[in-house]
């Protein structure tokens, strides 16, 4: 496995044109790496920091190519094409030369410097309102990168939206909240124990963290996903008015339905589809929980 | 009475029950079918008819058109004036002999409203009056003549409409206005719209399809002045302009299908700067906006003209306007197009009055003959490369770029300047240019300055400017197969030259791994990278100085213009494979826009592509199309999204563009062929996505919310 360069940012994709990950038109840089495992997770290609090998069997053609150039054997299958993940070092030489893009690193080390050329491409279209958004992933599992990177942006005057688990080194927060216009912060679930049991790991951090932005002046907006039986119980709604009750600076609250879709990466990854409908939550449950809101004198996005 | 929106949003409702019954009736074919059950009027009992002039036997089609052609009162309307003729509605002059419409009629022209409303008809008259004096005696006459049997008949329909309307109440108000106009100058809003309206349904009746222009420029004073008496409210204002805009789609019968039944090149401009700077936005262009947003009326396919300094509200009005889809507003970078006009050679108070030709080309509305000339340049570079006296072997990127813009030179000498201007005026042994005899074309000469004064018809010089433009097509795909060309053969060679077109001959056939390469391993034209965007302004560079070369031939100023208008259809099945992985047949990019399937960045990246060459040099335009899901533009994101790319467009210095808001219909496509829809984005729920990354259940959802929205 090789290390990764010094300075840099291991990043899985640099997405323009995005106009639902904060105001106007976005710039999404997607960190690789994430502390959470959430069970319903929508971008599983984010969760590890290592680079890894997506497949699209929909694309391959079967030509061989990458047979020829992988030296640790991790292309096999007798009548369709396979990866032998254990042994598949994500060293990028059958991406190199895959005639069709069935094979793709995903994971790519740039410098700040480097993705701020890309976000600087649409500095016509941002305007007042649009900008750049840290997204994952956990932006700031790579800290150190994240931050140079929002400084770089706050120099070039670009409007910063960071989309965070709230799960992160708290010492970061002093350095960041001055140099992120927006913080998209995922509010999974406010019980604790169930928290635990679907991401692996405790909210009490995450609840710490948003406490600690908050009195250091970040504007934020809670986002909260919805799922049908783990999460979707009145007293979870009441629990996010008060969350977002006591924010000084919350610019509002989105509630976001759980949907099936995620499976098609899980599977270029070669894992199982983790899409489960019946998460889907019913539009009664996602009315009352705006309602509940509502009634706390949330302003719900 | 649901008026449709891509989007579902329920549309406002400003208008009254009356007026909005009108238009659904109107946009339902009521008085389209109407229109096609009298088609045109006959000449066959015409005495001498055989004998006559073609001029002549014009000038008593008109005659007779005015007496015969049907008129139409409807219930309520509040503007009087009808084309009634189905013929019109076909491109023709509507009047028969022996069964086949005598001539073909004018389009690609705004003509000149503005002398109609300030001055009035009797002006147009006392011009010609003095025109004959002048031209008595010479071979111009007869044109002359013409003109002046064209204003006669003019008065003959209005006065038709006079005797219908006068003796009934309910339309007091429209007899009133037409006892003034339009042969006098328009002396209020109402009388403003009348006459407007009325001129250009004449235009319409005898078969030809004007632009009307800057329809906001032209009328915003009488409004703002009637609006400082209290003569007149903003609701009473919106109704009578209303009308306009519905009697506009007295031609809609959904028969016709092929380019879509409602395209007669009715165009309107909206916004940006008068001949002094000074913007022209007013009451006026909120009204436009309030009744597209209402009725979602595409007949008057509508562009706004953008500035740096274009209002924040005035883009947020259009932006939402846009969102209800239909693609029913695009927009000019106005500084962009001025520049190019000055650079061309117009004073600059005359390139700020540019309008269009009824579609996107622009023009000085009332004072130019435009004629356009579509060609596919994909398969001008595929000729020359299957040319037998090149030294494939050796040739370097260079020679082959040069040995293919010699080709076009070549061939646009050979078909534009030798052929096609061959039509339009022969060179005498004085070498001097002489206009042949042309399609007698009198009702339209009436509205462009220069034609009555010189005697000279719209089609024989007589406008002020003369503008003759070769399109160039499959700009995208011959920028992309020299792209390919660059890396496969000379950067990376993976494959030599000669071996490269036996392969394209042979339609990629055995070569699928260097097919699939070529496709997906390098980015072409719309994903913002320069190495192929430069090759793009370079050809485009080169095809404006072609063109210049060609001017003054025959008094033509040619003008240099990129589009396909759909023309990759019926250019399919003549192009050959192409270096960058596509097979013969297939069909290619539209318009500026890039090919199908190769973009792959967004509607950002499109645009920064599509502005870096110098479109300032192309005087006749270059158009961009993007497509947008309704569910990518909802809420206020959205609106802000749609409002930072327009701002981005004009910061660039893109030319035109046309958002277009898409229904589900398109997603149904995009759901079967997906490669051709990669740029199209959705609103998945708290974030965007690809539509075509979706899985099949998503996809299906999606699909079925914009179904449920119709």
């Amino acid at each position: 496995m090789s290390i990764q360069r010094k300075n840099t940012i291991k990043v899985t994709e640099i997405q323009r044109f995005c106009m639902h990950d904060g105001p106007g038109i976005r710039t999404t840089v997607f960190f690789k790496g994430c502390p959470l495992r959430c069970a319903w997770c929508h971008n599983p290609e984010t969760q590890r920091v290592e680079s890894e090998l997506l497949f699209d069997p929909k694309r391959c053609i079967g030509c061989g190519t990458c047979l020829d150039v992988c030296h640790n054997g991790a292309h096999g299958g007798k009548v369709t094409h396979e990866i032998i993940r254990s042994r598949c070092q994500g060293c990028g030489a059958c991406t190199d030369v895959c005639p069709t893009g069935a094979l793709e690193l995903c994971g790519k080390e740039m410098t700040p410097a480097e993705i701020l050329c890309e976000v600087e491409k649409d500095l016509a279209f941002y305007g007042a309102s649009g900008g750049i958004t840290l997204s994952g992933g956990e932006p700031f599992l790579q800290g150190e990168g994240a931050i140079s990177l929002l400084q770089l942006c706050k120099e070039r005057g670009i409007s910063t939206a960071v989309e965070t688990c709230g799960c992160f080194d708290a010492s970061l927060l002093a350095q960041a909240v001055p140099l992120t216009d927006l913080f998209l912060w995922d509010l999974k679930d406010t019980d604790s124990d169930r928290h635990t049991h679907c991401t692996g790991v405790s909210n009490k951090h995450i609840l710490k963290n948003l406490a600690l932005a908050d009195s250091l002046g970040a504007r934020i907006r809670l986002r909260c996903i919805l799922v049908n039986g783990v999460n979707t119980d009145p007293e979870h709604y009441r629990q996010i008015a008060l969350i977002a009750a006591s924010l000084a600076h919350l610019d509002g609250v989105e509630l976001i339905p759980y949907h099936a879709y995620g499976g098609s990466k899980a599977t270029l990854l070669g894992l199982a589809d983790n899409g489960r409908k019946e998460w889907i939550p019913t539009d009664g449950q996602m009315a009352q929980a705006k309602e509940t809101l509502r009634g706390h004198g949330i302003s719900v996005i | 009475m649901e008026f449709y929106a891509i989007n579902g949003k329920k549309r406002p409702i400003r208008l009254s029950e009356e007026t909005r019954r009108f238009a659904y009736e109107s946009l339902n074919r009521k008085y389209g079918l109407e229109t096609l059950s009298h088609r045109a009027v006959d000449l066959d009992d015409v005495e001498g008819y055989e004998n006559l002039s073609m001029l002549e036997k014009y000038d008593v089609a008109i005659q007779t058109i005015v007496r015969e052609a049907p008129l139409r009162i409807c219930q309520g309307e509040r503007l009087s004036g009808a084309a009634t003729l189905g013929a019109a509605i076909r491109h023709g002059v509507p009047a028969r002999y022996q069964g086949e419409t005598i001539c073909s009629s004018v389009s690609h022209l705004t003509v000149d409203f503005e002398t109609v409303l300030k001055k009035g008809m009797l002006h147009i008259r006392k011009t010609a009056e003095r025109s004959l004096e002048k031209h008595r005696g010479t071979d111009r006459e007869p044109f002359v003549q013409s003109c002046l049997k064209c204003l006669d008949a003019f008065d003959i329909w209005h006065g038709r409409y006079l005797d219908a309307l006068r003796d009934r109440p309910e339309y007091r108000a429209n007899y009133q206005n037409l006892k003034n106009v339009p042969h006098k100058p328009a002396s209020n809003f109402y009388e403003a719209v009348q006459s407007l309206w009325f001129t250009f349904a004449f235009i319409r009746l005898c078969g030809n399809w004007p632009g009307i222009g800057r329809i906001d420029y032209l009328l915003g004073d009488y409004l703002k002045k009637d609006l400082a008496d209290g003569r007149l409210t903003l609701d009473e204002a919106r109704e009578i302009l209303a009308h306009f805009f519905i009697k506009g789609c007295e031609w809609i019968n959904g028969k016709y299908i092929d380019s879509g039944d409602a395209q007669h090149y009715q165009n309107i401009l909206l916004c940006g700067v008068d001949e002094n700077g000074n913007e022209v936005t007013n009451e006026v262009t909120y009204l436009v906006l309030d009744i597209l947003e209402e009725l979602g009326i595409s007949d008057f396919p509508t562009s706004v003209r953008l500035n740096r300094n274009t209002d924040e509200g005035v883009l947020h009005r259009v932006a939402d306007v846009m969102r209800y889809g239909g693609g029913i507003l695009a927009v000019y970078n106005e500084e962009l197009v001025i520049e190019a006009l000055v650079r061309d050679g117009y004073p600059l108070s005359e390139a700020r009055k540019f309008a269009n030709d009824g579609c996107w080309e622009v023009q000085i509305p009332g004072k130019t003959f435009f004629e356009y000339y579509p060609f596919d340049g994909l398969q001008i570079l595929q000729k020359a490369l299957q040319s037998e006296t090149t030294d494939w072997e050796n040739i370097d990127f260079e020679a082959l770029y040069r040995s293919f813009i010699a080709d076009l030179r070549e061939w646009c000498s050979e078909n534009i300047l030798k052929k096609r201007i061959a039509k339009f005026a022969t060179k005498n042994p004085s070498e001097e240019w002489k206009w042949n005899p042309q399609t007698p074309c009198s009702v339209v000469s009436l509205f462009e300055q220069g034609c009555v004064e010189k005697g000279l018809s719209y089609f024989e010089g007589g406008p002020v400017y003369n503008l003759f433009s070769p399109h160039i097509g499959g700009l995208a795909d011959i920028a992309n197969s020299l792209y390919a060309i660059q890396k496969l053969v000379y950067e990376e060679k993976k494959v030599t030259l000669p071996r490269l077109l036996e392969i394209l001959q042979s339609n990629w056939e055995g070569e699928e791994i260097l097919r699939q390469y070529a496709l997906h391993r390098y980015s072409y034209y719309g994903n913002d990278n320069d190495e192929v965007d430069l090759l793009v302004k370079r050809i485009l560079n080169d095809f404006s100085e072609i063109c210049a070369s060609f001017n003054q031939r025959c008094g033509y100023h040619f003008i240099a213009g990129v589009s396909t208008f759909g023309r990759q259809l019926e250019w399919a099945p003549h192009r050959t494979a192409t270096p960058y992985g596509k097979r013969a047949e297939e069909i290619l990019a539209a318009n500026c826009s890039p090919t199908p399937g190769t973009d792959t960045q967004g509607a950002t990246a499109i645009i920064r592509s599509y502005c870096k060459p110098e479109l300032v040099r192309l005087a006749s335009g270059a158009a961009l199309d993007i497509r947008l899901l309704p569910s990518s533009v909802e809420g206020e994101d959205g609106l802000q999204a749609l409002v930072g790319l327009m701002r981005g467009f004009v910061t660039l210095g893109g030319f035109f563009m046309q958002p277009d808001v898409a229904d589900a219909k398109i997603l149904r496509d995009a759901q079967e062929r997906p490669e051709e829809y990669q740029t199209l984005s959705v609103r998945v729920s708290g974030w965007n996505a690809r539509f075509v990354t979706l899985n099949k259940e998503w996809q299906e959802m999606v699909i079925a919310q914009n179904e449920h929205s119709t």
